[in-house]
């Protein structure tokens, strides 16, 4: 049997997830012996035809040139993973979907001839079928490897969707929001970093994105409750992982509740 | 109206790039431009967010040089809160930016020009790569990925992770370093320094076999830009800046990179999402070119007169031996990255031994003092400037960027029309050529994510344009 096809794409991204697949030298090595590394350019000028067994995705939609790629990468792709919150939900660049689309007009629209930008950044999901997610800003080494060897030995990957306080309490990390009052995602954020940030005894700022289930309400609440003013809630939600559905309605909700949309007094 | 051809995409490139190479009347290749074609918006969306925010969001810029960001954006912070960092978080973040210059090069060198310089430029593309490279010469790709894997852990040790680290903050950095973190760094400086000379060893006895690229890619004079202390030690994160020009004669020393705008000025483009700073002084009119300056590994060697390092200090007296006091090929980013590799291993090697490093107050805590604050270090790729503007509550309201990558710029749209000129011929393009005007802006290293922050970023395509505006041949690779 020949060696099954691997292929790295970039979108608009920051480059730091597919690195991380770099970054795991010694992996890489194995990997490289079993699988055919097919196209990934930060690494090689080789680019052998597809198909593709497996093809790792980078980077969020910002172009009309984007948008057509990525049709023809689905086509080419047997089983398609998008790595990264750039790809899963439009990255730190969605930020630019809130903005007041008049100050990026002179930006963006200044010489479509040579450039041309979409108004959004969007999530590859909402243009083809993505058949498994990979979080994270970065994703994390262990979590990518895990993903291509379960592909290619035909098995289902082992990626935890339950939330980073899970993480946290195996860790044995002492909780910031109980002991410091440290404002933090973890209870609403998917776990795999191994909760990284309360072990350094910051807060979790959702690199992961949204769990399966999250209730953020209830933890903006107690937030509020506990003398963080609205702003900040809102700001929270919207950094690397704005356009997550789950973020956005509830950075959405707090600005309502700021501008005394919702009858409540702020 | 010109003649075109487009490389895309410029692989081993960190993001992605377009070129155009347009043809004049007389048939020869008249003019070269790289544009970047990726938004992602950077300075708009920052806007209305804390400066504490900075380091952590614009370390997003870039994958390759997160800390580079985390560190100009810590420093400008420091700069609007009015504070110094205690002794032992300047160490720290000193360190870090070692670790990080040591990473970038490695990767830089083993994984993405190595392939060509060692296999050779026109050997087989199928294994002209990182991993054809591991086959052909296991040792050497194996030094590379241990010294970039060392980089990396001297990151983590103070940023708390290899990619978008989280620990280095305004007024400081989060937590102490301690004697398990030295003992982990210590233990593998021995092989460090060696993986580091027998590389230069490498290099250096290939090098002449480079002797057309030497002279085509990227030969010519221009102002040369960086961090320097006011003695000439080479420096990489405290000081302030050196202008020399061409011919290693002083402009400007000691600038401080708060007053950057009154010698910079940023020309916009039509067709680029990549903004190209200029020197002020010597353009009058609309045309940049005449202020063109180069800045990274190249740069900086050029304006220090030494390393300050013995074993760095060497290998810089034989190179200028070689090549001049002042070098002038892009080629020689390569060597001069190879030499700031050893500098950084013989840097680390002393921090380990400074015990203000370890001391245990790490962070000075202030409130909002100044409505403006600029931040500068080195960057792998060159001088990395922050410069932020807040209310009175540390929200930003205006912010400007300037990235190494694209101060390059015009120096980039130069070489690519060097090499193009020595070897288009005719109105093809031919994979030889293709794989030196790649190997060509390699030499710049440069990272295109990060320098289309404001305005862009690319895959890369090649076009040939026709004087008419006809495209006479086209090379994607996506
Ligand atoms: S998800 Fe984060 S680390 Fe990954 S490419 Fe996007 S910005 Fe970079
Ligand atoms: S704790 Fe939260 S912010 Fe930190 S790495 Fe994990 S998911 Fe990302």
């Amino acid at each position: 049997m020949s060696r099954p096809k691997l292929a790295v794409w970039k979108f608009a991204s920051c480059d730091g997830c597919q690195l991380s697949l770099l970054s795991a030298e010694d992996e890489l090595l194995t990997l490289a012996a079993e699988v055919h590394i097919a196209h990934f350019l930060e690494a090689t000028r080789e680019v052998a035809p597809g198909p593709y067994d497996v093809s790792l995705v980078e980077g969020s939609i910002t172009t009309p040139a984007d948008v057509e790629r990525i049709q023809r990468v689905r086509e080419i792709s047997t089983t398609l993973v998008t790595i990264g919150a750039c790809a899963t939900a439009g990255g730190i660049q969605a930020l630019r979907n809130l903005a007041d689309v008049e100050a990026y007009r002179a930006l963006v629209y200044a010489h479509p001839e040579y450039v041309q930008t979409l108004a959004r950044s969007s999530a590859i999901a909402e243009h083809v079928p993505v058949d498994l997610e990979l979080r994270g800003c970065p994703v994390e080494v262990p979590q990518l490897i895990e993903v291509v060897s379960a592909l290619l030995a035909g098995r289902k990957p082992l990626i935890p969707t339950h939330a980073v306080c899970v993480e946290c309490k195996l860790r044995g990390n002492v909780c910031v929001m109980v002991a410091d009052g440290t404002p933090c995602l973890g209870p609403v954020t998917q776990a795999g970093c191994g909760a990284r940030c309360p072990a350094f005894a910051r807060g979790c700022y959702g690199c992961f994105g949204p769990m399966e289930t999250p209730n953020p309400s209830a933890l903006t609440d107690r937030l509020h409750a506990m003398g963080v003013d609205d702003p900040t809630l809102v700001r929270l939600f919207r950094t690397f992982n704005v356009d997550a559905p789950a973020f956005r309605t509830e950075a959405r909700r707090r600005e309502a509740i700021d501008a005394g949309a919702d009858g409540r007094t702020p | 109206m010109h003649d075109i051809h487009t490389i895309d995409p410029v692989t081993r490139i960190e993001g992605h790039a377009k070129i155009t190479l347009h043809l004049g009347d007389d048939g020869e290749v008249a003019d070269a431009r790289f544009h970047v074609t990726e938004f992602r918006g950077f300075e708009e969306f920052c806007k209305g967010r804390p400066v504490a925010e900075m380091p952590g969001l614009t370390a997003r810029t870039c994958g390759i040089c997160p800390v580079s960001h985390l560190i100009a954006a810590s420093k400008a912070g420091d700069a609007i809160y009015a504070v110094t960092p205690p002794p032992a978080a300047i160490r720290q973040r000193r360190l870090l930016n070692l670790g990080q210059i040591l990473q970038s090069h490695s990767l830089s060198f083993f994984h993405l020009s190595a392939p060509d310089l060692l296999l050779g430029m026109d050997h087989d593309p199928a294994t002209r790569n990182v991993f054809g490279l591991m086959q052909a010469e296991p040792e050497i790709a194996r030094r590379g990925i241990r010294l970039r894997q060392f980089g990396q852990e001297v990151i983590a040790a103070v940023a708390g992770q290899r990619i978008h680290g989280s620990l280095v903050v305004p007024g400081g950095v989060a937590r102490q370093f301690t004697t398990e973190m030295r003992d982990r760094i210590v233990a593998d400086l021995d092989e460090m320094m060696g993986a580091a000379t027998a590389t230069l060893e490498l290099l250096v006895s290939v090098e002449d076999r480079f002797e057309r690229e030497l002279h085509s890619f990227g030969e010519f004079d221009s102002i040369y830009v960086g961090h320097c202390l006011p003695d000439g030690t080479w420096e990489h994160i405290d000081g302030k800046l050196r202008i020399m020009a061409a011919d290693g004669s002083m402009l400007v020393d000691q600038l401080d990179p708060h007053d950057y705008r009154e010698v910079f000025g940023e020309a916009g483009k039509t067709d680029s999402y990549l903004k190209s700073p200029y020197y002020r002084p010597y353009v009058d009119g609309d045309d940049p070119r005449p202020g063109m300056y180069r800045v990274g590994p190249l740069a900086r060697i050029n304006l220090a007169e030494r390393f300050g390092t013995p074993v760095a200090d060497e290998g810089l007296a034989a190179f200028r031996e070689r090549y001049g006091r002042i070098a002038r090929s892009s080629f020689l980013y390569h060597h001069a990255r190879v030499l700031e590799v050893i500098a950084c291993v013989e840097r680390i090697a002393a921090l380990m031994e400074d015990p203000v490093l370890f001391e245990e107050k790490v962070r000075s805590q202030a409130g909002i003092n100044a409505l403006r604050g600029v931040g500068a270090s080195e960057a792998p790729r060159g001088t990395l400037i922050h410069d932020y503007e807040v209310d009175g509550n540390g929200l930003i309201t205006a912010m400007n960027l300037i990235i190494a990558t694209g101060q390059n710029d015009l120096a980039v749209n130069r070489t690519i029309l060097d090499i193009a000129r020595e070897f288009v011929d005719g109105p093809q393009l031919t994979d030889g050529m293709l794989n030196r005007i790649e190997a060509g802006v390699r030499a710049y290293d440069p990272c295109l994510s990060c320098s289309t922050h404001a305005v862009g970023q690319m895959p890369m395509a090649v076009s040939l344009i026709a004087p008419d505006g006809e495209t006479l041949a086209e090379v994607r690779r996506d």
